[in-house]
This record gives structure tokens, C-alpha cells and sequence, in this order.
């Protein structure tokens, strides 16, 4: 910090002014020039020994010296060595010649001497402004101290001019002094020894405090230290809690901010880290703050949020509402609990109420759930022409016109969130897509080797059209985005992506439905045409089965069991947590997870579309001369009712009969479908024991005890 | 305005239903007697369009056709509350208004004469909307102008409109009582040919049972034909509520007759409604849950079609699919437990040919209609005892036949002109092979009845199929 400021020479070599030791230890070789205080003073040798005086001029000549040590100073028979390596540490030695008894008793003095020096030290050494405001906090209240100190040394030379002081008396007035300043040198010893640095310095403190509690004297000092010290880190605190900035010029506060993530990756990104990065717990946290750090945080990062919204919030001041000290009442607690409890239901309010999360996530079950499916319908009667296409042939602006033009006719008007839908069109299929996000804890990366091989093994990139890829979009504003984020949506699209696909395929088998409905008037019993409406109706039945499980079973009551829960949350991590997990649930349970079961629906699909598709080719193709016949007979019946189109028909169906093409392909999509779809069984089943929604599906689609 | 569906109310009986089920959909979306939305009608999520279209001043008309051949029904609902709902230019009165006399081959005939003014007003009909879905015909098939002109028009939307979907209510005779038409077998025998040949499904709603139920069920002691009609109209509005309440599924006709239907002929549906209220009856307030709702909907008490079956044959009864369109709030976990508890129970006797299940569709219930109970719930399902309904007809049929009653009065008209009774016999035989096939359905060989030689394909199917596939998967 230091190097940053532009300061002169002079500030480097002598930083301090104040105390000669400071000076010392900065410039230890500077051997030159003027040593006024030298530490090798023993040698003056000018005086004469103590020794050779009586015990009563020892005593009264060494208390003027103790007078001078007591405040750092060295004296005639006191000297003071400086020890290697332990910075603001000395020595005071007595002359040796001195009264043995004397020197005892001088000699139990020289802690609170040292103790002197050393705290001064400390004073002088952290007021530096690079050692933070807590540490500058607690360098006052020490100067406060030493003060006191000071005044006391001041009052016994005054004694001692006057002849009333002893050495005895010394030792008793110093008593009360003593036992503070050992106390604050063991705390500067453990604070300069690990450098300790804004909460590390608080905690240190108030263990400190804690491990003197059988001291009331020294307790209450250091506790009111602690006090001092952490009146500028609780000025951080109140700031952050009740208006969300982090006012820290030092980097003392537990919480880091990273301004590189910005709120608008939550819409883009999506492994946007926004709401869990952006603010961090640091690992150094004060200990009394530890319980309510976690709240401190969110109650800082929900305050940011509305202000980021533009809502210039803050939580409103009331009398006891001051954070002055984190005593044992608890007080600062409550506050913050006040604070964390006004910011969450704020939040929650602007989010909910101004910003209409609950609409708005009502807009996505209904577009991306279809929940109101009618919108589909109609988008897939107009859009499937553009759909058929291959991915890079759509045009995206046509798809989104006619989306539009959907929800405008439809009952999506009525929602006004309806204009943020737009459409897209991936370059991969679902299965694709499925398979390379990592993160959705699905097994498709559980043996990497194995299933690299089975998603290339698709033959996917071949004849993959739009109907595979399309998917929808939902344009998401800032406050919303925190739940609505780029990995729920995708999660949303997934979902999306796996209704519109069996949506098709039924669309697809209600199209063969119809073109079976044409042999009414024939009778149909023991032929191809009956196997195969037969056939049609199981298809039919598979994937509205499918459906139903997947709406009924899955989504809905996923989704009324997080709409329930929405109504009492507390706060917005809940409503992101809750949303999440339902996401999360819905993707399991839609077997979106489960790669093995998903790609056997998918094959039982594509023969499902395969089929329809054939039904649609094969069957006018070979009952053209039927259709000539209808559309005869409509002109002819008009003036002769009587025409009747039976005759034709059964000709018609008669060939058909023998028209092996047709019934062999009947027969082969029979066989693929059945043998496909029991061997779903086997996997259901055997999963089902861990996943219990399994056997739901098991009901669904096969029924139970049809075949067993 | 997507997937619209056409009503067409033909006869003295259609026309009836027809108005009671327009008066339930226009106080089910809040439209008024004259079209436009009322006050209070602000919520959204409800599709009219289906039904209605918006004139230029706003207000709502419905996609209906009115017709008939005698004056006095039309004439009612021209002067009756909801004279102004309606397009005038749908309404079409035969200019002699002298109705065809209970007489099919009369309604037929004249059908056939004016073939081109109702025709216009189908096509203009049609051309009014983006992507037609489908008809919907109301009629009796008893009498004269619903069964005999009905059955021409029939005929007809099925060549013109060949790719759309038609529907039929069908009102069928009260069998218990003796009616005042007298040929009212050869009356049905004839509709019913057309039923199962020209459309694509048939909604039985049997005026014995619907006595049964409005003398049982509701506790009326003579019921009028105004409550019958009524009830009919109840499960008209609730049988399309899925359209009209989009939800997950069933959002188009076509997926919901497919899933039903399972082969072509074979698209008899009965339907059952509970709880049963009539509008001046007190309601008695009981609980209904899911489970409440489904169990009552399969009892054959709550079923709008008396099947006349022996209780031999009746037990070989089977479900070929059932759908029930639940409306109200409705937990939806509650559903699969009850469909859980009635498979326990083997409450229903499924064929066993093909999968088969409850389907069930979940529909909001209108915001507009207060009803004391929670939950209601239709039922459509496909049952096979339905034949013994056609048997019945057939033998009322043979029986009248026999004795060659009444033929003269048919006679008259070009299709059996030079006592050409042909028709009739075509018409015994088709219904007969509907009622094999519906007997068939019981059998768990449907699929191979009458297949001896697709033993011998699928012996041989690995090779040719590998041939073949090639060539279907363009």
C-alpha cells in the first residue's frame, strides 16, 4: 500500500517522528551520524557505580531512573538492549553493582517498563494507515491508555519530588497499570507475530478477552479495547446491512465483492455465477459476527439488488436501530436480524408485486409446460411447413412471426407476458443437447467412454429437422433473471423441447387416426386396415400416456407444490431455491436425466412418426382408385343417390388385402413397436426400486397386469 | 382464430338441444343474450373463438347453423331471449315450413332439393374461419327433418369436407314409451346407416336413459323435454370444455375423438355426467372428490345410454377407452391415486386386444358459473354394449318390416321409388356388421378375427421387412 502513494524519501527511511525506537527499527545498521540515544550507553562510564553510594542515595538515584524507564527512556543505571529479531521487544537491564535487594525489587519492575515500550510501539506502528481501521481503532484507544499511563508516571516524579515517593511505593502505585499493559503486551505480542489485520484483530481480542475472564480489571480493558476497536468495522457493518455498500478502504470487511460479474450474464450465461459470487464470504470472520454472517450477507446482496432495480431502499432508522457495540445483550444481533428481515420482505415484495414473479413464472409453465397447450396447436397448423426444414434452412423471423400471430389468436392474448416469448432453433437435438450439459447431474457422463460412443452412434446429424430443434425463449428482465436464470430456462427449454416432441408425434398419429376413419363405410374386421387403426390406437395410447404422466403426474403436481410453497417463502433465495429444485424434479421425473430410458422413447417415437408417415403415403397410394370413385360419386350422386361407393371400397380393400407391401410394413411396425416398448419394461422396473416415480410411468404407459 | 368447430342443429329436437347448449356456453364465457360480453367477464384463459366469432360491433355469434323444415322451433328461439345471439343469415326455414312428417325418406328428399342453399351456408360458414376443425350436427334420429335431412347432410360434408372432422349428437328414441311416431325404426335404421358410415363419432345420448336419470337421479316426476334437453346440453358444453379451457392436453377435437375411436367403425360413445343438477332444483350440497366423481361416472346408473342387455350378456360388457373430462379444483395428485384405487378394485372391465386405461383431462370449470359442488366430471367412453342399442333398433326394425307397415309413405320418394326397398336391407346390413364388430370387440382375437393368412406373413416378416424398409422411411 505503501509503494502506491507517491510519498518522499524521508516518509521510507524515517516513517515515524514520534518514539526514537521506531526509528531504531527501521534504520538498525544506521550507525552514522548523530546517535543521541545510544543503546550502548552502559559504557558511560562518567558516572560513578551505583554501588559505591549507600542503599538510601541507591534507592533514591535509581527511582529517578525507574521514573525515566517507565516512560521508554534509559536511564544512568538502567539500560535498555533492544532484542534481535522481535520487533518493538527490549531489555532493561540494571547495573549489576547495585543493592541485591534493590535490584530485586527494581527488577520486578522492568515488565511494565517493557510493557510500555512495546505498546508504544504498537501505537506508533499501526496508526500507519496501511494497518486498517480496526487496528488504527485500537492503536487510539491503546494512546488513550498510555495517556492514563503517562499521567500516572507524571503524578509519582511529582511524589517523588517531594520525598514521599519509595521504591516500595512504586511498586504498589504501579500495581493496577501492571496488570493492564501485560495484558495488552501479550495481546501485541500474538497481533504483531501473525500480522493480524482487521477481524483477525477483533477476534484475537475478544478471545483474548475471554481467556482473562477470571481478571474482572483486565477484562474490562480489553473489552472496552475490543469495544473501540471494532466501532469502525461495525460502521462497515451498519453500512452493508442496512444499505447494502460496502464502504471498505482497507478490505477489512468479511464480505468481497467481485465487480467483474455483471447481473446481466444471469440471462446469458449459463453458468452465470452472479447471485452466488458476487458476494463472498472472506474466510477471516469476526467470531462474534459468525453466527450471522450468512444473514449479514444476504441482507447486504437483497439491499443491492433493489438498488439495482433502482429502488433506493433503506432500512428505516429507528432509535435503538444504531449498531454502537456488540456487547453481550446481543443487541447488534437483533439489528441485523430487523435489517436482514426488512430487506428480504422488501425484496420479495418488489419482486413479487412490481415485478409479478408469480405471473411471470405462471407465463412460463403455460408456454414452456403447456399448460395451455391451444397456442401450440395452432403454431404447429401453421408453422409446420417451416419446421419440416432442415435447422439452418428455418428462418427464425418467420418461425417468429407466426408464434406471434399464435398467441395473439389464441388464449395467450389474454396473458400481457405474452410478447416476451420468442422462438429459437438449436443445431442439435434434444438427446444432443441433453449430453453435453454437465451439469444437470444427469447420468449421461457416467461412463464417458461408453456413452461418447452411443450419442456419436446417432445418426442424428443426418436427417434432423426443425421439429427436433425448435424450441422457445423468454426474454427476462434484471430482477427476475436472479430465478428465471440462463440454466433454469434451459432447463425450462429441455422440458419444452420433450413436450413439443411427443405433441408432434401425436399430431402425426392423429393425422393416420383420420386417414383410417376413410374405411367406415367398409368392414374392416380381419383385415391389414383393422391391425393397423389397431396399431394406430396403440401408438396413440403410448404417447398420450407418455403425456399425461408427463403433465399430470410430473409437472402439475410438481408445480402446485412449489406454487403452495411460494405463498409463505421469506426471502428470494428461497423462491431461486424452490424454483430450482422444482426444475431440477420436473427433469428427473421427466426422464430427462435418465439417458438410457430417454433414447428408448425417443425409438419408440420415431417409429411412431415413421409409421404415421407411411400411413400417410401408403394408404392413398393404394386406394386411389377409391378416391377417384368418391369424388365421382359426389357429382353423380347429386341427380342419382342411389350410386352407392360400398362396391368400390371393398374392391379397393380387397386389393389392399393382397397388397403385401402394405400389410408387411403394418406387420413390421407392429413387431418394432411392441417388442420396443416391452422392452421398456425390464428398465422401468428394475429402476423404479430407487426411483418410485418409475412405476407411475410403468402404470401409464404399460398398464398393469396387462402382460404380467 | 384456429381450429374452429361448426354446429349444425337440424329438426325440431336438434334445434332444442342446440339452443339450451348455446344458453350454457354463453353463460359459461359471460356473453349475454345478445352477444356481448358481460361486465364481469374480464378473466381470460378461455378460448371462445372456438365456438363464437366477433362481428364487427364486437359481439359474440356462434359458428351455428340452424335448420329445419317446419317453423315452429326456430320461430321459438327467434322470439325467445336469445333472438339477437344468432346470425340470421345462418337460419334456414323450408319455404312450405310443412316439416317431413316424421318421415325420413321425406327429410332426405327435401334435404336433397335444397341441397344448395344449406350447402352455402356451410361454405360460408367455413370460408369465415382460419383452420376449420371440424362439424358438429345435433339431430334426432327418430323423426323426420333430423333423421332424414341430417342424414343427407351427413352424407354430404363428408364428400365436400372430407378432411374435416364430423361430429354428431344423436338423440336416440325413449324405447320404454309408446312413441307417437310410428315408424321411427325405419327412421333410425336409415340415420344410423349414415352414422356409422359418414361420421366420424357418434355421441349416444338415449332419451330412455335420460328419463331414467331425470326420474331417478334428479327426482323429477314427469320430466319435460325442456330438462331432458338440459341435461343433454350439460354434457354438450362439458364434452368440449377442453377445447374451450385449454389445458395440458386434448387442446384439438381430432386428438380427442382419436384417442376414443379406435377403429373406424366403432365410434359409438356414451357419455355420463355427474353430479346432476337441473337449474330450479335445489342443490343438495355433497362432498365430491376425484375418486367421488370417477366411481360415479362408471356406474351404469349415471349413463345416458340404457343398453337393454341381459345380464349374460351384459357382463361380457367391455370398455374399449374411457376419457373423463374432469372440471373444477382439482388436486392433481388426487387423480392418480383415484385411478390407482379403481384399477385395485377392477372397477372396470377393460378389452383385452389392446392397452386400455381411464384417460383422464383436467379442465378449469368457468369462473362465471357458481356451483355448490368442488368437482364435476363427464365421462365419454366407448363401450361395446352400445350394440345391444343397435340390436334393439334392428328389432323394432324387423319386427315393423315384417309386417310391412307403413312402407307406402316411403314409397313416395325417389330412393324407393319402384318399391325399391333396397336401401333398407343395405342399412340392416351395415347396422349388423356393426353390431358384429362391436361384438367382436368383446373377444380378445379382434385384431386376428378373420386373419388366417397373417400367421403366414409374420413367419416370413423378418426377411420382407428389411426390404421394405427402405423404402418407408423417406
Amino acid at each position: 500500500m505503501e509503494l502506491n502513494l507517491a510519498s518522499p524519501k524521508w516518509n521510507v527511511e524515517r516513517p515515524f517522528l514520534t518514539g526514537r525506537f521506531h526509528q531504531e527499527t527501521k534504520i538498525p545498521n544506521a550507525t552514522s551520524g548523530p546517535r543521541p540515544f545510544s543503546l550502548e550507553s552502559l559504557s558511560r562510564g562518567s558516572e560513578n557505580v551505583i554501588g559505591s553510594y549507600p542503599v538510601s542515595v541507591q534507592e533514591l538515584l535509581i527511582i529517578d531512573d525507574l521514573l525515566s524507564a517507565l516512560v521508554g527512556i534509559e536511564g544512568r543505571y538502567i539500560s535498555i538492549k533492544r532484542v534481535r529479531g522481535k520487533e518493538g521487544r527490549v531489555i532493561f537491564q540494571i547495573d549489576p553493582s547495585m543493592d541485591l535487594a534493590l535490584q530485586e525489587l527494581i527488577q520486578r519492575l522492568f515488565p511494565l517498563c517493557e510493557a510500555y515500550v512495546l505498546v508504544s510501539w504498537f501505537v506508533e506502528t499501526k496508526s500507519h494507515f496501511g494497518s486498517g481501521l480496526v487496528n488504527h481503532a485500537l492503536a487510539a484507544a491503546m494512546r488513550a491508555l498510555l495517556l492514563d499511563y503517562q499521567a500516572m508516571v507524571a503524578q509519582l516524579e511529582h511524589q517523588f519530588r517531594l520525598g514521599r515517593l519509595s521504591v516500595q511505593g512504586l511498586w504498589f502505585f504501579c500495581q493496577p497499570m501492571m496488570a493492564a499493559l501485560h495484558a495488552l503486551s501479550i495481546v501485541i505480542e500474538k497481533a504483531s507475530s501473525g500480522n493480524l489485520f482487521g477481524s483477525a484483530t477483533l477476534n484475537l481480542l475478544q478471545s483474548q478477552a475471554k481467556a482473562m475472564a477470571g481478571d474482572t480489571t483486565v477484562r474490562a480493558l480489553l473489552e472496552k479495547m475490543t469495544r473501540s476497536a471494532s466501532s469502525p468495522y461495525l460502521s462497515i457493518l451498519e453500512r452493508w446491512v442496512y444499505e447494502g455498500i460496502i464502504d471498505d478502504p482497507h478490505g477489512e470487511f468479511f464480505i468481497a465483492e467481485n465487480k467483474s460479474l455483471q447481473k446481466e450474464s444471469l440471462t446469458i450465461d449459463y453458468d452465470a455465477k452472479y447471485w452466488q459470487q458476487r458476494y463472498s464470504l472472506k474466510d477471516d470472520i469476526p467470531s462474534f459476527l459468525r453466527s450471522a454472517a450468512g444473514m449479514i450477507l444476504t441482507t447486504g446482496k437483497y439491499l443491492n439488488v433493489m438498488r439495482e432495480c433502482g429502488h433506493n431502499v433503506q432500512v428505516p432508522p429507528s432509535e435503538n436501530s444504531k449498531l454502537t457495540s456488540f456487547g453481550s445483550d446481543h443487541h447488534y444481533l437483533e439489528c441485523v436480524k430487523i435489517a436482514y428481515d426488512f430487506a428480504s420482505c422488501e425484496l420479495l415484495n418488489i419482486v413479487k408485486e412490481k415485478y409479478g414473479l408469480i405471473g411471470k413464472l405462471r407465463s412460463m409453465k403455460r408456454y414452456f409446460l403447456l399448460d395451455q397447450g391451444d397456442f401450440l396447436v395452432h403454431f404447429m397448423d401453421i408453422a409446420m411447413e417451416e419446421l419440416v426444414k432442415r435447422p439452418e434452412d428455418i428462418s427464425v423471423e418467420k418461425l417468429q412471426s407466426l408464434l406471434d400471430l399464435a398467441l395473439r389468436s389464441t388464449a395467450a392474448a389474454a396473458d400481457p407476458c405474452h410478447e416476451e416469448l420468442t422462438c429459437c432453433v438449436e443445431r442439435v437435438s434434444l438427446l444432443r443437447k441433453l449430453s453435453t450439459l454437465k451439469d444437470l447431474g444427469s447420468s449421461f457422463h457416467a461412463p464417458p467412454s461408453k456413452t461418447a460412443l452411443d450419442i456419436g452412434d446417432l445418426p442424428e446429424l443426418v436427417n434432423i429437422n426443425g421439429i427436433e430443434t425448435f424450441s422457445l425463449s423468454y426474454k427476462v428482465q434484471w430482477p427476475l433473471s436472479l430465478v428465471i436464470s440462463r440454466k433454469a430456462l434451459t432447463k425450462y427449454q429441455l422440458i419444452f423441447q420433450l413436450l413439443f416432441r411427443c405433441k408432434h408425434v401425436e399430431r402425426q398419429l392423429c393425422v393416420a387416426w383420420q386417414v383410417h376413419q376413410g374405411f367406415r363405410s367398409c368392414n374392416i374386421l380381419g383385415t391389414t386396415i383393422l391391425r393397423s387403426s389397431n396399431l394406430c390406437r396403440s401408438m396413440l395410447k403410448f404417447i398420450n400416456s407418455l403425456l399425461h404422466y408427463l403433465t399430470f403426474e410430473v409437472l402439475e403436481p410438481n408445480w402446485h407444490l412449489m406454487h403452495d410453497r411460494l405463498q409463505t417463502v421469506k426471502s428470494i433465495d428461497e423462491v431461486i431455491q424452490l424454483h430450482d429444485c422444482f426444475l431440477q424434479k420436473c427433469l428427473k421425473e421427466c426422464l430427462l436425466l435418465l439417458p438410457q430410458l430417454v433414447k428408448k422413447v425417443e425409438k419408440l417415437k420415431s417409429i411412431c412418426l415413421q409409421y404415421a408417415a407411411s400411413i400417410q403415403l401408403l394408404v392413398p397410394s393404394i386406394y386411389i382408385p377409391d378416391v377417384v370413385d368418391a369424388a365421382d360419386s359426389y357429382t353423380f350422386r347429386l341427380g342419382k343417390s342411389k350410386e352407392r361407393r360400398p362396391n368400390g371400397r371393398s374392391r379397393a380393400l380387397k386389393s389392399a388385402e393382397e397388397n403385401p407391401i402394405f400389410s408387411d410394413s403394418i406387420m413390421k411396425f407392429e413387431n418394432d413397436f411392441n417388442v420396443e416398448l416391452q422392452s421398456l419394461r425390464p428398465i422401468l422396473s428394475s429402476g423404479s426400486q430407487t426411483e418410485p416415480y418409475l412405476t407411475r410411468l410403468v402404470q401409464c404407459i404399460l398398464g398393469v397386469g396387462s402382460d404380467q | 382464430m384456429p381450429r374452429e368447430i361448426i354446429t349444425i342443429q337440424v329438426g325440431q329436437c336438434g334445434n332444442q338441444i342446440g339452443m339450451e347448449f348455446w344458453k350454457q356456453l354463453c353463460v359459461e364465457h359471460g356473453i349475454g343474450p345478445d352477444g356481448l360480453l358481460e361486465d364481469f367477464a374480464t378473466q381470460g384463459g378461455d378460448r371462445k373463438d372456438v365456438f363464437f366469432y366477433q362481428a364487427d360491433d364486437q359481439h359474440y355469434i356462434p359458428r351455428a347453423l340452424l335448420m329445419d323444415l317446419e317453423p315452429r322451433v326456430i320461430n321459438q328461439i327467434q322470439n325467445g331471449e336469445y333472438r339477437n345471439l344468432y346470425n340470421h343469415e345462418n337460419i334456414f326455414l323450408s319455404d312450405h315450413g310443412g316439416g317431413a312428417g316424421n318421415n325420413w325418406a321425406s327429410g332426405y328428399h327435401q334435404g336433397e332439393q335444397v341441397v344448395d342453399d344449406i350447402m352455402d351456408m356451410v361454405d360460408r360458414e367455413a370460408d369465415g374461419s382460419d383452420s376449420l376443425e371440424g362439424f358438429v350436427l345435433c339431430h334426432s334420429i327418430a323423426g323426420g327433418t333430423g333423421s332424414g335431412m341430417g342424414s343427407y347432410l351427413l352424407e354430404t360434408l363428408n364428400d365436400r369436407y372430407s378432411k374435416k372432422l364430423v361430429q354428431t349428437y344423436s338423440v336416440f328414441p325413449n324405447q320404454m314409451e309408446t312413441s307417437d311416431v310410428v315408424v321411427q325404426p325405419y327412421n333410425s335404421l336409415l340415420t344410423l346407416k349414415r352414422l356409422t358410415l359418414n361420421a366420424d363419432c357418434v355421441v349416444v345420448l338415449d332419451n330412455t336413459a335420460l328419463n331414467r336419470i331425470a326420474v331417478e337421479r334428479l327426482h323429477l316426476a314427469n320430466p319435460t323435454f325442456k330438462e331432458t334437453n338440459s341435461l343433454v346440453s350439460t354434457v354438450m358444453s362439458a364434452s368440449t370444455t377442453t377445447l374451450r379451457y385449454p389445458g395440458y392436453m386434448n387442446n384439438d377435437l381430432v386428438g380427442l375423438l382419436a384417442s376414443l375411436i379406435p377403429t373406424p367403425r366403432c365410434h359409438f360413445l356414451m357419455t355420463g355426467y355427474t353430479p346432476l343438477t337441473v337449474e330450479r332444483q335445489v342443490n343438495v350440497i355433497r362432498k365430491t372428490t376425484v375418486l367421488d366423481v370417477m366411481r360415479r361416472l362408471l356406474q351404469t346408473k349415471n349413463i345416458m345410454v340404457s343398453s337393454y342387455a341381459r345380464t349374460k350378456e351384459a357382463s361380457q360388457a367391455k370398455y374399449i377407452s374411457i376419457l373423463n373430462i374432469i372440471q373444477g379444483e382439482v388436486d392433481p395428485t388426487q387423480v392418480h391415486e383415484s385411478l390407482q384405487r379403481i384399477r385395485e378394485r377392477k372397477l372396470v372391465n377393460f378389452i383385452e386386444w389392446g392397452p386400455a386405461s381411464i384417460q383422464v383431462a383436467l379442465s378449469r370449470k368457468s369462473p362465471y358459473v357458481q356451483t355448490t359442488h368442488r368437482v364435476s366430471g363427464l365421462m365419454l367412453a366407448n363401450h361395446t354394449s352400445i350394440r345391444h342399442l343397435f340390436s334393439r333398433c334392428l328389432g323394432q326394425y324387423e319386427k315393423l318390416r315384417k309386417k310391412q307397415a307403413f312402407l307406402d309413405n316411403y314409397r313416395k320418394f325417389p330412393m324407393f321409388a319402384d318399391n325399391d326397398l333396397s336401401e333398407f336391407d343395405e342399412s340392416r346390413e351395415i347396422i349388423e356388421s356393426l353390431v358384429d364388430e362391436y361384438k367382436a370387440c368383446e373377444s380378445p382375437d379382434y385384431i386376428k378375427w378373420g386373419m388366417e393368412n397373417s400367421e403366414k406373413a409374420l413367419t416370413s416378416e423378418g426377411s420382407l421387412a428389411g426390404s421394405l424398409d427402405s423404402k418407408l422411411t423417406l
